[in-house]
């Protein structure tokens, strides 16, 4: 329980500073200033890895449920399913494939160089 | 009877729709679960699910996102609850960041540029081809970004489900056919083109194949939040 409130708090101050961070510079939505202010306040131990995992981890597994009433309202849009439903199945395949294609090939190029491996001991400790 | 009830009690009908939700949302992943088969995405499910009961029970969309608000609020905490999988992957990315940054954000470009022209061909509504533009970065992300620009986030709500399911199912092996083979390419483009999805099919292959997944999907989000403000409205004035 302890560990739940820890993790809520060090989720609700990384916002609040992103929050911040978006009124200052504007730029991307707060939430991403968020993210990545929690990312990095993790990696400095500012907020224990350790103590976050099984809340973070629960929170990610479910948050799924959140986009819920987004998708909801596709319930306005069943004329445009009817009249363009093809084309939107279309464009959507060919340029996820198109995606997968460009990175896949890109990546498969220019990422051959093999990450040096420092050690298997420190992976442990990174993710522990 | 229930519009008086929606009208009269609001805070009661609010608690009630959201508790549906919520437990129609945990019915399906409990689904999920046992079956384990990716068309029973819970998210895809519980919105199937909703949908008709909304219409049977003369629900509108308007009536159901103001009672479901709860719900929208919790977008932003999950996602900066995103930054702790970003956290566990910087090793990964801490040698070739640059390579990986710039495979990603040409991947976006030309992804969000195809999307946008073929929608406005297609289909000729900006709000939509604003959607579909917006479809490979995660859901949270996407509608957000969406909103900011003024399309329909229920639209990147779908295009991104579809997105996930297409290059979940058929990814690996459409980039095994195109000779890319290896962890790292294979991981990069199915966490950017199909993100969450993706991302739970590629963590069974391998723990490097699920690594550099999510790499992709919060740092294409991050490229996609940063590129599509200036080539979203570019690709617009094409189109005037």
């Amino acid at each position: 329980m302890k560990n739940v409130l820890y993790t809520l708090f060090a989720i609700s101050i990384s916002l609040l500073l992103g929050k911040l961070v978006n009124y200052l510079l504007s730029g991307l939505p707060a939430s991403l200033y968020g993210m990545v202010i929690y990312a990095v306040f993790l990696q400095l131990n500012w907020f224990s890895p350790h103590k976050v995992s099984v809340t973070n981890q629960w929170l990610i597994r479910n948050m799924g449920v959140c986009f819920v009433p987004a998708g909801v309202g596709v319930i306005n849009h069943f004329q445009l399913i009817q009249q363009h439903g093809i084309a939107l199945i279309t464009i959507i395949f060919s340029s996820t494939f198109l995606l997968l294609t460009v990175i896949g090939c890109l990546s498969e190029r220019f990422l051959i160089t093999p990450v040096p491996d420092d050690d298997s001991t420190s992976a442990g400790e990174n993710n522990a | 009877m229930l519009d008086s009830v929606l009208i009269n009690t609001p805070i009661l009908a609010s608690i009630a729709i959201t508790l549906t939700t919520v437990a129609t949302y945990q019915l399906s992943a409990k689904l999920q679960q046992k079956w384990q088969s990716i068309w029973l995405n819970p998210m895809l499910l519980t919105i199937i699910l909703l949908v008709p009961l909304l219409l049977f029970l003369d629900i509108t969309y308007q009536q159901y996102s103001q009672a479901t608000y709860f719900l929208n609020l919790m977008l932003e905490p999950a996602i900066v609850a995103l930054g702790f999988p970003l956290y566990q992957q910087l090793r990964q990315i801490k040698f070739h960041w640059r390579e990986i940054m710039s495979i990603l954000a040409l991947g976006i470009i030309v992804v969000i540029s195809v999307s946008f022209i073929m929608a406005m061909i297609f289909i000729k509504a900006p709000e939509i081809a604003i959607a579909l533009a917006l479809k490979s970065v995660t859901t949270p992300i996407g509608i957000t970004l969406t909103e900011q620009l003024s399309g329909d986030s229920s639209i990147t709500t779908f295009a991104i489900l579809l997105a996930g399911l297409f290059g979940g199912l058929l990814g690996p092996a459409w980039l095994s056919f195109i000779g890319v083979n290896s962890a790292k390419a294979q991981g990069l483009a199915i966490g950017s083109a199909s993100h969450a999805i993706g991302t739970a099919v590629l963590v069974r292959v391998s723990a490097e194949h699920g690594a550099y997944s999510s790499v992709a999907l919060i740092l294409s989000a991050l490229l996609t939040a940063l590129i599509s403000p200036w080539l979203v409205p570019l690709l617009q004035q094409l189109f005037n």
